[in-house]
């Protein structure tokens, strides 16, 4: 079971795929101070770290997996992923 | 409809016509290198305009045509038959859907599915479904994107990139918002990039309130040093979704300390050998010559041309300094500049920058509805002029003035001349070459010979001669009957014409010539002819004609037959032809343009059929003739002659009012009676008849008075008259008054009916 | 938003193109503000030096010309390039543009990344000199 959802934090183990995104981002929504467990996630679909990005939890555990923790992680921790130098979007 | 997209459509529809074009003439000479590069262009831009808009698929089977044509065109494969198939039928599906957009402003729904199953089938001969091309930033320019690189990190590679002279590829990666639903996770792509340095997401600047936790919102912008192909292959399926750029030390150095890509980008040295920049500093530089002529006085005018020629001759290479810009310094500038750098080498294409117009003739891309409410404006001052002569006839015989009343005519006179003009001028603008309504045809008669397994050549001459739009429109539909009736009924099949001793391809010929105020088109093929036995067996085997007229009959009637409707020479109805129109729809439309249809034939030898159309059908020249005190039109070219003759003349055969002139016995028919109006006939008064020629036959309408021919402008029944079929239409007098004019053909069918 | 970046004035009654326009040349490192018609677009350079102006010709209120002689008259005086660009091309038109002030003078469509190269080349001098 890759999403254990508890009362304000949750655990994601080993891949989590497009079928966790809802669970997880509903339950991310509907709770207070959420804090997420990542240590033994290895992947982490778009659509949950979007999740993620958008609710802010508070990350209580780094995850083991290389790219997660030194290309990931970083981002979910960073105060805001605006854009640093520039006000409009430039896309 | 914006602006833009009318503008797309207008582009979108020539470039159909010259893909279209292009493909038929490259059947007729395979592999011609120019022929094949015209249609890749064509496709190509159409590709690119496409791109502004929020037309996905239109984009993506463009883009497969494309790809299958630069194939072709780089000499990978050569052009097939099935492949000009797939490729024409991609262009006629797009066809479709341009106009729908032009209805709704978006593609049918059922554009996906339908452009899926092209591109397959388009992409299959090169290979498959082949990446979307990744955008590469162009060298030495810093996209906008860098700004969601963390500035810290950016900072600290610039340094080592500068240490180890190297450079860091960057990506931007945006994927589609609907990339979840087909299974796609942007962050496990990334996550197999081969040394990956660094990642940044790009958020939305405002998360939706109810947001769709499927739809994918964000970004990515990473680092990497993986080579450009393994970029490229691992983002094969979402090439079109990142954008590469390939950035050493030294560029995002300079963007930290906060100079713009774009300012690297013109400040590079030797940018002379980019030659559309180059390009574009001539345009400049001409168009600053054209200000220069307009002889511009105010400073900020003056600087602003100097600093322009400034900038251009930087990018030229050939750096200038103006101190105190002037008109003529400017000028010699500007000439020198011109003189001494080589043109582009390309002509500039449409849209380009108009240099004061020196430069070919000058096409002037108008609205079609704009010159036809020029036309109708001409017609109507054309009609408002002829009010002239009946203020004349007041001012002489109610206010007698015979003075005022030539003075009237002087100036109406006058103004006859400059209306007449006038008339001229629109009618020439609205005047296309016949290979507009010919266009089409090379087409069908592909695609209909492929169908029929008949090998048909065309032979087209004379597509320059000019006749008006309203013409060489309703000419297509008569033309492609006459081309489904070549194709199913004459042209025989290859073995058959090998057996008659003719070549096994056939020769359809389509000539066009002008002949004084009309057009003559004539239509051969060198099939098997029209046997006037058959027909004459078919028609009466139809019912049309009776046992001793098909006896009686010639040949050459007889062949008129197959314009009579009801009549098909097929035994068995073809897909192609037999929809219950056939050569009777020909000689409908053709004769409804006020034209005429003639056929001959030479049984084995071929069929050859002339339509003789009017150059122009703006204005008629229309008798009027009053019947039971109202006024009525009949078109001029129908009217042979008007005579009087005493009431005691006009015979009776066979319940047929008859009258007998220099000999010849004319049926007359009597309009009061047949357009139910009152009539009560002077017994002694002399009987005024107009002679008319409806279909090769003479006839006499009796009317109760002649009047004036005029011009007018005619307009379709609408209304509670629309389905009046004696009157071809109405038309306004000069003095205000309605006017409808009679089509004597339904005329004399009421006449018959009403005995 | 960085202050050595070029400042474009597009002015443009058409929505779409004006969002077309400006999109383009903020993808190309610009900085855009965009007006409707020639009468707001006065009034917004008569308060903000620009460094370029795109400008339509056809527009409500105050059209494409009179807005270029009002850049170039000493209401607002500026010798920033002018790119007029026009749906129609008719006689005359560019000998307008030309006569008003404009550097450039355009008809529809111009490919974006020719629009992106001219509104470099004409700033250049302007970028430079920061």
């Amino acid at each position: 079971m890759p999403l254990e959802l508890g009362d304000t934090s949750a655990t994601l183990t080993g891949v989590v795929t497009v079928d966790e995104v809802e669970p997880f981002a509903a339950w991310l929504r509907g709770t207070a101070k959420p804090r997420v467990n990542l240590r033994k996630c290895n992947h982490l679909h778009t659509g949950a770290f979007q999740a993620m990005m958008r609710f802010r939890p508070k990350i209580s555990a780094a995850p083991a997996d290389s790219f997660l923790a030194g290309l990931v992680l970083p981002l979910l921790e960073g105060s805001s992923g605006a854009p640093i130098r520039q006000e409009s979007d430039p896309s | 409809m914006n602006a833009l997209l009318a503008q797309f459509l207008a582009e979108a529809a020539d470039l159909l016509t010259q893909i279209d074009e292009g493909l038929l003439e490259l059947e007729r000479t395979p592999g011609d290198p120019e022929l094949i590069n015209d249609v890749f262009r064509a496709a190509h831009t159409l590709k690119g305009s496409s791109g502004l808009f929020d037309f996905p698929e239109l984009t993506r089977l463009t883009h497969a045509a494309e790809d299958l044509l630069d194939a072709v065109r780089a000499g990978e494969l050569p052009l097939d038959s099935g492949m000009t198939d797939d490729v024409l039928a991609a262009f006629d599906l797009i066809r479709g859907w341009l106009a729908h957009v032009t209805g709704s402003e978006s593609l049918p729904p059922s554009a996906a599915a339908d452009a899926a199953v092209l591109i397959t089938r388009l992409r299959t001969p090169i290979g498959g479904e082949a990446a979307p091309e990744p955008t590469t930033v162009e060298p030495g320019r810093v996209p906008a994107w860098l700004a969601y690189v963390d500035e810290e990190w950016l900072a600290a590679t610039a340094a080592w990139l500068r240490t180890t002279s190297s450079q860091m590829r960057f990506v931007r990666y945006v994927p589609d918002s609907g990339c979840f639903f087909r299974g796609e996770d942007p962050l496990h792509l990334i996550r197999q990039v081969p040394a990956l340095a660094h990642l940044d997401v790009i958020e939305p600047i405002e998360w939706p309130a109810d947001h769709d936790e499927y739809a994918c919102l964000i970004g990515f912008v990473f680092a990497a040093r993986a080579g450009a192909g393994e970029i490229g292959y691992l983002f094969r399926y979402v090439g079109d979704q990142i954008e590469v750029a390939d950035l050493d030390g030294d560029a995002i150095q300079r963007y930290l300390s906060g100079e713009t890509g774009e300012a690297l980008k013109v400040a590079a040295p030797a940018s002379g050998d980019d030659p559309d920049l180059v390009t574009e500093a001539r345009a400049v530089l001409a168009a600053a010559l054209h200000a220069l002529t307009t002889n511009p006085t105010g400073s900020a005018h003056l600087i602003s041309v100097a600093n322009a020629i400034t900038n251009a001759a930087h990018v030229l290479g050939d750096p200038v300094e103006i101190r105190e810009p002037d008109v003529v310094t400017l000028t010699a500038t500007v000439t020198r500049l011109l003189g001494d750098t080589p043109p582009p080498e390309e002509p500039e294409g449409p849209g380009s920058v108009d240099d004061g117009g020196q430069v070919g003739s000058r096409i002037l891309k108008v609205d079609q509805a704009k010159v036809d409410h020029l036309m109708e404006l001409a017609g109507e001052l054309n009609v408002a002029k002829n009010s002239l002569p009946f203020l004349a006839r007041a001012a002489e015989e109610e206010f007698g003035s015979r003075d005022l009343a030539q003075r009237i005519r002087d100036q109406h006179a006058g103004l006859h001349r400059i209306a007449e003009d006038l008339r001229a001028a629109v009618m020439d603008i609205r005047m296309l070459p016949l290979s507009v309504a010919f266009a089409r045809l090379p087409r069908m008669i592909r695609d209909l010979g492929r169908r029929l397994g008949k090998d048909v050549e065309l032979v087209v001459t004379g597509d320059d001669t000019m006749a008006d739009k309203d013409v060489i429109e309703a000419l297509a539909d008569p033309l492609m009957h006459l081309v489904r009736n070549s194709l199913d009924h004459g042209v025989e099949p290859p073995g058959e014409r090998r057996a008659a001793g003719k070549p096994a391809t056939a020769r359809i010929t389509l000539d066009a010539i002008a002949d004084g105020d009309a057009v003559l088109v004539d239509f051969a093929d060198d099939g098997r002819g029209v046997d006037p036995a058959r027909v004459r067996r078919t028609a009466y085997d139809k019912g049309l004609i009776g046992a001793v007229e098909s006896r009686s009959l010639s040949d050459a009637d007889a062949l008129d037959l197959i314009f009579r409707p009801g009549f098909s020479t097929a035994e068995e109805i073809s897909d192609l032809s037999g929809r219950g129109v056939g050569m009777d729809a020909v000689r409908a439309g053709v004769e409804k343009l006020g034209g005429t249809v003639t056929l001959r034939s030479e049984p084995g030898g071929g069929t050859s059929i002339r339509l003789r159309l009017p150059l122009s059908m703006a204005v008629t020249q229309v008798m009027v003739v009053s019947v039971g005190g109202q006024r009525f039109g009949i078109p001029v070219d129908l009217v042979a002659e008007s005579v009087r003759v005493p009431a005691g003349e006009i015979g009776r055969v066979l319940h047929q009012d008859v009258v007998v002139l220099r000999g010849e016995v004319i049926p007359v028919v009597d309009l009061a009676r047949v357009l139910e109006m009152p009539c009560r006939p002077d017994a002694a008064a002399d009987r005024a008849i107009v002679i008319a020629g409806v279909a090769g036959q003479r006839v006499g309408l009796l009317v109760e008075q002649f009047h004036r021919e005029v011009d007018v402008l005619l307009k379709p029944m609408e209304g509670l008259l629309a389905y009046a079929d004696e009157f071809s239409g109405t038309a306004l007098l000069g003095d205000g008054l309605v006017l409808l004019v009679l089509n004597l053909k339904e005329v004399l069918g009421l006449a018959a009916r009403v005995g | 938003m960085t202050e050595t970046q070029p400042k474009v004035l597009v002015v443009d009654d058409a929505a779409t193109v004006r969002a077309y326009h400006s999109t383009l040349l903020t993808e190309a490192g610009f900085r855009v503000v965009q007006a409707a018609n020639g009468l707001e677009a006065v009034e917004t350079a008569l308060t903000t030096p620009f460094d370029l102006f795109v400008v339509d010709v056809n527009m409500p209120k105050m059209n494409g010309y009179t807005f270029v002689e009002t850049l170039r008259s000493d209401t607002v005086g500026t010798p920033a390039p002018v790119v007029m660009i026009s749906t129609e091309d008719r006689p005359g038109d560019a000998d307008r543009a030309y006569a008003a002030g404009a550097n450039l003078y355009l008809v529809k469509p111009v490919p974006p990344e020719r629009l992106v190269r001219i509104a470099r080349l004409l700033t250049a001098d302007r970028v430079a000199a920061r």
